[in-house]
């Protein structure tokens, strides 16, 4: 299928640029707000389409764990949830990570704790960037802000969980998923064959013929010297990936006496803000961190040569805003604002918050 | 449990909250029923616990004036377990459905079962994931087309009780959204019945699966196609109670009284307390078109619990054990030089 403009959700359009980036399979279970997913999937038959496999399994557990299985055979898979389900699926992420075995998964955030809402929520930053699973491992976190995003980030998941052979996650909220908007779908991309995997993906266990070394995936290694060694490559990779895969959108920074750090549908928010406050004559830009692992330190940390307050806005009660204040270090002030529990700020409430916490204050 | 001579009617079982099921929905049935049975059996409110888990039959508990406890996607059956176990005073009421119960919570169910924990476990199947709005369950008939199955599903269904008997269940009973009285009574049996009394409730969603049980219990063929066992009973049905259900070698086989030189005599008689469930797991897999579909206790065989073995092993330790304080367990034998 060639590039195309459509209209789409943004959970739909995740499921078309699954089929489209060339997935082998997609793993998942209903749930809400992202239960378009797998509907569309199965809608649209990729399995006439490119033979993709769409299974609904009977937990998000089983479904984190056949993408264990399919990942570790070397194919490009796929899972999609939103935060109770991801909270399940956190044992197989730990292991997909231990096992350094690439992957993408989705989650499309709505209000906890527990079985909270089914609005939507930023309130799994920690979950997605800290670890979630157990164990010091990372994940690659990217954060969607528009339908766009939803469908790209896809492709460039697959690409970095390949490249570093990590799981990748797509940390987007209910209101992004959602929402509509128009989205330039990339061309439908081949699937790899299993000569290009024995090839290119020594690891995969695809068999032993006499070409190819014995593989074992695990993440055990009971004698601590050799985990020890195995958590120093591990983090190794980490940095390889904190100094090469940092990307972060400016916007109205160049003038900017204040700055909004903001990320998924939040940012976009800040950027109806931002035009508030500059008619009121308040200089604010928007950081939109667009990875959130790697973190943008070294931007975030520039930034404050240029403006005299930053205020993380975030739907939780204030988790990105810690990355935020580690970064600054007590250059600048920085505060945060939020609504959450499934309620969405104004843009109002923000350039409020703005005048309030930080010029006022 | 303890008993007390109470005079309480369904209407103290009501809570003050809105109903918030679709109107139609076959839920609203059980819920009376589940409210009149609880009514019948002399216990104090209070002693109630009622666990629900993820799904549109989960919000049961907001709806019941007992205490109550809606909690996690499929975990129900360990929750109540854990309700059950510490507190074994309580009645519990276990409220689930096809997807809860059987597909990310089918480990606990099988093994709450296994356990014989006394608790009553309330299966809602309406053969569908009601409240992410419409993809197929573990329960739904190959081919049906759902939201997540577009051209059919190509997955085999459960049959719950089937589940029931290979988990080494002692009591399996099937009923019908369509039949108050038939649901109120078996509530009551399952209730006083000790152990994990699991029932089946064949349930209507009207949005999402509308009409799913209709062939079996659509009022003008109900009679042909629903058999209702009764323990020590012989298996007759049909609009004239004319159709019997025989044993013929390994099978069951519909005949007709009257027919053929058979007589109510030739008829098998429900045997649910037969510890062998041969004739049970057949009745449980009976169906449309060549049998009716068996409503009723299937299975109801009396067996220590849970709590009681439990109970029973603490006191025969506790009188027997030699370790009677710290020093003794110390020098118990259990330690080695590394």
């Amino acid at each position: 299928m060639a590039k195309e403009l459509k209209l789409m959700k943004g959970n739909e359009a995740f499921a078309e640029a699954a089929i489209r980036a060339g997935s082998d399979a997609y793993f998942g279970y209903p749930i809400t707000p992202q239960s378009e997913v797998i509907e569309y999937l199965m809608a649209e038959r990729p399995y006439d389409r490119t033979g993709m496999v769409v299974l609904q399994a009977e937990s998000e557990v089983a479904a984190i764990n056949m993408v264990y299985g399919a990942a570790a055979s070397g194919k490009h898979c796929l899972t999609s949830s939103s935060s109770p389900g991801i909270s399940l699926k956190q044992e197989g992420i730990s292991y997909i990570a231990g096992a350094e075995l690439p992957c993408v998964i989705l989650n499309v955030v709505r209000g906890g704790p527990g079985l909270g809402t089914i609005q939507p929520s930023q309130a799994d930053y920690f979950q997605a960037t800290k670890g979630g699973g157990h164990g010091d491992y990372r994940l690659i976190v990217l954060a969607p802000a528009s339908v766009q995003e939803m469908a790209d980030f896809v492709k460039e998941g697959y690409e970095l969980a390949f490249k570093y052979r990590t799981p990748v996650m797509i940390l987007s909220d209910g209101v992004i998923g959602q929402m509509m908007e128009k989205v330039m779908m990339f061309e439908q991309m081949p699937r790899i064959s299993d000569a290009e995997i024995a090839e290119k993906y020594p690891w995969a266990t695809i068999g032993k013929p006499k070409s190819r070394e014995r593989n074992i995936i695990t993440s055990l290694a009971l004698k601590s010297d050799e985990m020890e060694r195995h958590n120093i490559h591990l983090q190794a990779k980490y940095k390889t990936i904190e100094e090469a895969e940092v990307r972060v959108e400016r916007i109205r920074c160049d003038d900017a006496e204040y700055a909004f750090v903001a990320y998924g549908s939040s940012a976009r928010i800040c950027q109806k803000a931002i035009e508030i406050a500059r008619a009121k004559g308040i200089k604010v830009g928007l950081m939109r961190p667009i990875t959130l692992f790697p973190f943008p330190k070294k931007e975030v940390e520039l930034m404050t040569q240029k403006v005299k307050g930053i205020l993380s806005v975030e739907m939780s009660a204030g988790q990105m805003v810690e990355d935020v204040k580690l970064a600054v270090n007590g250059r600048v002030p920085v505060e945060h604002f939020g609504r959450f529990g499934g309620n969405i700020p104004t843009p109002d409430e923000i350039v409020k918050a703005l005048e309030e916490k930080i010029i006022g204050g | 449990m303890e008993v007390q001579e109470l005079q309480l009617t369904a209407k103290d079982f009501k809570s003050d909250q809105e109903v918030r099921w679709c109107p139609g929905c076959g839920d609203h049935a059980v819920l009376n029923a589940v409210q009149k049975a609880m009514a019948e059996l002399g216990i104090a409110r209070e002693q109630f616990a009622v666990i629900s888990g993820i799904g549109c039959s989960s919000r049961f508990p907001y709806y019941m004036n007992t205490y109550a406890f809606h909690s996690i996607h499929g975990r129900a059956g360990a929750i109540a377990s854990g309700v059950k176990t510490a507190n074994p005073s309580l009645c519990v009421w276990q409220i689930t459905g096809d997807g809860d119960a059987l597909a990310i919570g089918g480990n606990h169910f099988i093994h709450e079962i296994r356990r014989n924990i006394d608790l009553n476990l309330i299966l809602f199947n309406n053969e569908i994931y009601g409240l992410t709005k419409g993809q197929y369950s573990p329960t739904t008939k190959e081919g049906k087309i759902t939201k997540s199955s577009p051209f059919g599903t190509v997955e085999s269904p459960f049959k719950p009780g089937q589940l029931v008997i290979g988990s080494s269940g002692k009591f399996f009973a099937r009923t019908l959204d369509t039949n108050i009285k038939h649901t109120t009574q078996i509530m009551i049996e399952a209730a006083t019945f000790r152990g994990t009394s699991v029932v089946e409730v064949l349930q209507n969603c009207v949005i999402y699966a509308d009409k799913i049980h209709a062939e079996i219990t659509d009022k003008q063929f109900k009679n042909e196609r629903q058999l209702f066992l009764e323990h020590g009973k012989p298996m007759i049905f049909g609009d004239n109670n004319d159709k019997g259900i025989i044993l013929r070698g390994m099978h069951l086989e519909v005949v007709e009284i009257g027919k053929d030189g058979v007589t109510e005599a030739d008829l098998l008689v429900h045997d649910a307390k037969s510890e062998n469930p041969f004739i049970q797991m057949m009745l449980v897999n009976m169906g449309l078109p060549n049998f009716p579909v068996a409503f009723g206790v299937i299975r109801a065989v009396e067996s220590a619990t849970y709590d009681q073995k439990v109970e029973r092993q603490i006191r025969d330790v506790q009188a027997t054990t030699k370790i009677k304080c710290m020093d003794d367990l110390l020098r118990s034998g259990s330690t080695w030089e590394v």
